[in-house]
């Protein structure tokens, strides 16, 4: 059992280095993109000074790209700190459909690197569940992963969600027409993760649709 | 044309260009590819660039930058890592076996000190992390231009050499 634990440890702290690591890539890039627009600033500004801006309106330009990017920085921080979060309790109450919404905008990134997508057809209502939210996070993304790596490069990935009445159902597939095998396979590395919330995995394949299936029980608190 | 070396630096002169200076250094002509993924920033980093007289070619990918390094003489090309399809490393070493002479500065957000040495091992020029000054990076482009000019010298005096010798002369 003790085993068991630190191998969960070991995982989590991984999986939060990685979801780290991208964020903080997106945060350079961003600020590398602000940087240069501030830098462009530079010369109408020492223009203006001396009464010589011939054209105000590209002033506005930049501004309005530099406006764009810290938008885009505090969406990537908002995202990331409530991924943060949920490791602040290891049991709690929530939303599974806004908890998909955000780790899949984590994950996106990492899929968009082999030219795939990502994309989720969730439910309007919000379905609460009292769960590990760190864990469910970390088993979503490792689906993802792990349905990324048995399909194709490039292939169109898809996270679905279902109120099964006890059950919480997330569905991660990709149009493929082999990988069950190697995913099957794989389902042991998800199992640590799927013990901690007390629900289960398995893999489906049927009409060229390789499917990797997590299901959750519904508990209130 | 003429080449001139200051201060350690080659530099492509065009006195025709500026015939009043008595062939000092009238112009350099760089020329630069920029690759990488996020548009906005080659787009922004291209205009400040080209505002101070060095020419810029960007690409989205690793595919795009090799097809135009293939058709085209660049002095440097500075290159993001983390892509989709073909990814830095990859293009860095398509690009370096394609032509061993090329200068290639490796400019990225997914800047660790592993991937550093790797690019560095790889044979990239430089490894400089997002957000650099402009000043810096610019700094790397003479650097890599003055590197360039000097291998084409050394790789003109081998020809040479090699064709004297198979005259006996």
């Amino acid at each position: 059992m003790n085993q068991e634990i630190c191998r969960l440890r070991k995982e989590e702290l991984a999986f939060f280095a990685e979801i780290g690591a991208g964020v903080s890539h997106e945060m350079r890039n961003i600020l590398a993109i602000i940087g240069q627009n501030a830098g462009l600033l530079d010369d109408p500004l020492a223009l203006a000074r001396r009464g010589k801006l011939r054209d105000p309106e590209k002033l506005k330009q930049v501004a309005a790209r530099i406006a764009r990017q810290v938008d885009k920085g505090i969406e990537a921080m908002e995202r990331f700190s409530r991924f943060a979060h949920a490791a602040d309790e290891r049991r709690a109450s929530v939303d599974v459909a806004a908890l998909v919404e955000n780790v899949t905008a984590l994950a996106r990134r990492h899929v968009r690197y082999d030219g795939g997508s990502l994309e989720t057809e969730l439910p309007d209502e919000p379905l609460p569940v009292t769960t590990n939210p760190f864990s469910l996070q970390h088993a979503l993304f490792t689906s993802i992963q792990m349905v990324r790596q048995c399909t194709e490069k490039g292939a169109a990935l898809t996270v679905k969600m279902a109120n099964k009445g006890t059950a919480a159902v997330l569905v991660v597939s990709a149009a493929a027409a082999s990988g069950n095998d190697r995913l099957s396979r794989r389902l042991d590395e998800l199992s640590v993760v799927t013990d901690e919330l007390e629900g289960s995995v398995e893999t489906s394949s049927a009409d060229g649709v390789l499917s990797l299936i997590l299901t959750l029980p519904i508990r209130s608190v | 044309m003429n080449r001139m070396i200051t201060n350690g630096r080659v530099k492509r002169v065009n006195t025709k260009s500026n015939p009043g200076n008595n062939g000092e250094i009238a112009m350099t002509e760089e020329r630069v590819l920029i690759v990488d993924d996020e548009v906005e920033f080659t787009e922004v980093l291209s205009q400040r660039m080209q505002s101070r007289g060095i020419a810029v070619d960007t690409a989205a990918g690793g595919r795009e930058a090799l097809e135009k390094a293939r058709d085209h003489c660049y002095d440097a090309i500075v290159l993001d890592l983390a892509m989709p399809e073909m990814d830095g490393m990859e293009t860095l070493k398509h690009l370096l076996g394609e032509n061993p002479d090329l200068q290639v500065i490796v400019l990225t957000g997914y800047a660790t000190v592993e991937k550093g040495v790797e690019a560095i091992k790889l044979g990239a020029m430089e490894f400089l992390k997002k957000p650099a000054e402009l000043k810096e990076l610019i700094e790397q482009i003479h650097r890599a231009q003055a590197k360039k000019m000097l291998l084409v010298e050394k790789r003109v005096e081998e020809r040479m050499k090699d064709i004297l010798q198979s005259k006996s002369w």
